[in-house]
């Protein structure tokens, strides 16, 4: 291979593709919306809070109202006795956001809830009335049975089990995790490669195909051998993916720090930070909750350091994989739209491991997510959503083995059929005419 | 009819064909070509439409392994490092639609192994000498077809090739274009470049070309220089326009014998002679017989 020849197909691939007005759009929109989906439920709590809604209740039936207890969310405002009528239309002038009517008991011993605002007043604000109305609806019941320390037996009847549950490290030593946050994460990465593996895997075929379409490659060819321009070409589009993969950690980073240090939620960025910006998404969301300890303790023992390693030894090895086989399949046609039917046999492994990643949630040490992890078609997707749950070494090993040898299998055959399919004019390609280049000398 | 000029035989050979074969399945494409390019001049490859020039030159270039026979280069098999030297435009023009035309010029002059400062310079002079330098920033997408030719061209020619194969290199361009690059093709000739072309255009044959090939039904027709091949097609007649006591005259006669001893006989009867010229069928005339009298042959 002629390494300066290669080096400038890898530029012109690179620089090509980086200036692209969609590259740059992809870049710069993604960490926005990482962002927002990091910042956005925060913003959204810290407007709730700060919005208390006045309400005034009419409550006919005499045994709600007390159980209307002022919250962050809601004031509540007895005014049984006034016509809701009037109320309804003063609703504004009294400085009220809600009416709440308490309909009288019914025959069953129940009540029904009305409410009106000039603005709807949300699923929260419903759900929170209607457990208050339904507990005091329940205590009216139960009082009403009239038996001697019912209170005291309901009590002691009503169970709250928790699960707390811990992992065993090599030592035995037993740490807290969340399994929540393993299938997040897991389900994360696996979405994260699969996506990276197919869009760039797909760009690859795209330049191939337009070399092909504008017939620049035969002019291509008589200056670099076939081989030297499909690797450049594979390697050019590896360093965009590259690219754009820390444009997106740092940009995420950049934006969800300085949302941070204007909104003031230093943990939320301090948590994204941690997260290393992929996961950091959700992650941060939820450190919002009360479980934040837990998850903090799960996170810090997420093996952060193999996994980012590893994602970036699967996505590389996994990209290099179905680059070369969408790099063959696109020298068979000349335009994107014949290329459809070629493609199925290399999207089907792709889909098959993307749909693993799913199992790999309910059973991570089932056979299918171990086969699918080592099978090297699945195994850059399948072994990377596994590897937050703790994977041997070993099998680490033998997957990026059997993974690195398929590559150079596929690399040998795609470069072939690749030699053979980018001056082949005319005619419709299908699977036999590619194992008839392969087996050309 | 197989005829094979030995006028060649003096100068080196820069590419050398030997019984060529190519099929595509069942289609024979070139069936034993035996050609030799010498080393200086132009070369013209002719033939209809889908005798085998194109598979001939993509073969000479190694896009296309032949099924038989060999090709040497300077005497030798020629090498992909012989290849990347060469000039190649092909006739189905190419260029990456979306790039940059000063961006595109310079990948695939860089491709060819000039660096980047060579390549800029290079560029440069050429953008001037056909006055577009304006398009440097242009989109290749924003070219007229004659303009993207002209790039094409360029693109060939800049690293200064000793060897370049230009395969349809007048079709696409207006007269007033193809007469520019004629000019470039005869520029280059004499800075002593080696220069293929395929072309049906008979009249730059004549104008061009030192010597030619012309193949048909993928076989090789007839080979050699095109005066040699144009004096073995004529009747071997001579015009020769004399004035006596009558006025003037012109008499075609047979060159059977030598054209002094002709002449004497016009001389001795007393006319003055006011022209002698060799009367020379054109190539188009040769090239439509040789083709035609095959098929009819073969019926």
């Amino acid at each position: 291979m002629n390494l300066s020849k290669t080096g400038i197909v890898i530029s012109r691939e690179y620089l090509n593709k980086v200036k692209k007005k969609s590259f740059l759009i992809t870049t710069f929109v993604v960490p926005v919306l990482f962002a927002a989906i990091c910042i956005l439920p925060s913003i959204l709590m810290m407007n709730v809070k700060e919005k208390s809604q006045k309400v005034a209740v009419v409550d006919y039936s005499g045994i709600v109202v007390p159980f209307f207890e002022d919250s962050e969310a809601a004031q509540f405002t007895d005014c049984s006795g006034e016509n809701p009528e009037e109320l309804k239309n003063e609703l504004k002038e009294r400085g009220f956001d809600v009416l709440v009517v308490v309909s009288a008991l019914d025959s069953s011993k129940n009540v029904s809830l009305q409410t009106f605002s000039k603005k709807p007043a949300g699923v929260d604000f419903s759900e929170s009335i209607r457990s208050k109305a339904s507990k005091a609806v329940e205590q009216y019941r139960i009082s009403s049975y009239d038996i001697s320390g019912l209170d005291k037996i309901l009590k002691d009847v009503k169970a709250d089990v928790k699960v707390n549950e811990f992992t065993l490290d090599e030592s035995g030593n037993a740490t807290v995790s969340e399994s929540g946050i393993y299938m997040i994460i897991s389900m994360l990465l696996g979405m994260l490669i699969y996506m990276f593996i197919a869009m760039f895997g797909g760009s690859v075929m795209s330049s191939v195909i337009e070399e092909k379409s504008s017939r620049v490659v035969e002019v291509l060819v008589s200056s670099v051998k076939a081989t030297e321009l499909m690797f450049g070409k594979i390697i050019g589009i590896a360093l965009v993916a590259l690219t754009q993969f820390v444009l997106w950690i740092v940009l995420t980073l950049v934006l969800v720090t300085a949302a941070g240090a204007i909104f003031g939620f230093q943990d939320l960025a301090a948590s994204a930070e941690m997260t290393q910006g992929m996961a950091g998404v959700d992650m941060a969301a939820m450190a919002q909750n009360s479980e934040a300890s837990v998850i903090f303790t799960t996170l810090s023992h997420i093996p952060w350091g193999t996994l980012i390693v590893s994602f970036l030894v699967f996505f590389v090895l996994g990209y290099l994989l179905y680059a070369s086989m969408y790099a063959a399949i696109g020298s068979a046609v000349e335009n994107e739209a014949d290329s459809q039917q070629l493609q199925l046999p290399v999207t089907i492994p792709l889909m098959l491991a993307f749909f693993i990643v799913f199992f790999a949630f309910k059973n991570p040490d089932s056979a299918v997510v171990f086969w699918g992890s080592m099978i090297p078609f699945t195994s850059p997707i399948v072994m990377l959503a596994r590897i937050p749950y703790g994977v041997p070494f070993w099998e680490l090993a033998l997957s990026i083995v059997l993974l690195l040898g398929t590559f150079i299998v596929m690399a040998w055959a795609s470069a072939k059929i690749y030699k053979a399919g980018i001056l082949m004019f005319g005619k419709k390609s299908n699977w036999n005419d590619l194992f008839k280049w392969l087996k050309q000398k | 009819m197989y005829i094979r000029s030995s006028q060649n035989k003096k100068n080196m050979a820069i590419i050398e064909c030997r019984e060529v074969c190519k099929s595509f399945g069942e289609k024979k494409a070139l069936d034993h070509v035996s050609i030799s390019i010498p080393e200086g001049g132009i070369f013209g490859l002719l033939g209809p439409n889908g005798a085998g020039k194109t598979t001939l030159i993509r073969i000479i270039n190694r896009i296309t392994i032949p099924n038989g026979g060999e090709v040497l280069f300077k005497g030798a098999p020629i090498t992909q490092t012989d290849v990347e030297k060469i000039g190649y435009m092909p006739e189905e023009r190419g260029l990456y639609r979306k790039m940059k035309v000063g961006d595109q010029a310079m990948y695939l002059a860089q491709l060819k192994g000039m660096s980047a400062s060579a390549a800029q310079k290079a560029l440069k002079e050429w953008f001037v000498r056909f006055g577009i330098q304006d398009w440097w920033g242009k989109k290749v997408e924003e070219l007229s077809k004659g303009m993207a030719q002209k790039l094409q061209f360029i693109t060939t020619v800049v690293h200064k090739p000793s060897l370049m194969i230009l395969d349809e290199p007048f079709s696409g361009f207006d007269p007033v274009n193809a007469e520019i690059i004629r000019k470039e093709i005869l520029r280059l000739k004499e800075e002593g470049a080696t220069i293929i072309l395929s072309t049906h255009n008979m009249e730059s044959v004549e104008e061009l070309c030192d010597n030619i090939a012309l193949i048909n039904k993928s076989r090789l027709v007839i080979t050699g220089g095109v005066d040699e091949i144009r004096r073995k097609y004529g009747n071997n007649n001579v015009e020769i326009e004399y004035t006596d006591a009558d006025g003037r005259h012109t008499e075609v006669v047979s060159r059977d014998k030598a054209g002094n001893e002709t002449l004497q006989g016009f001389i001795d009867k007393g006319v003055t002679i006011n022209s002698y010229k060799e009367l020379m069928p054109r190539m188009n005339d040769i090239f439509i017989k040789l083709v035609t009298g095959e098929e009819a042959g073969k019926e």
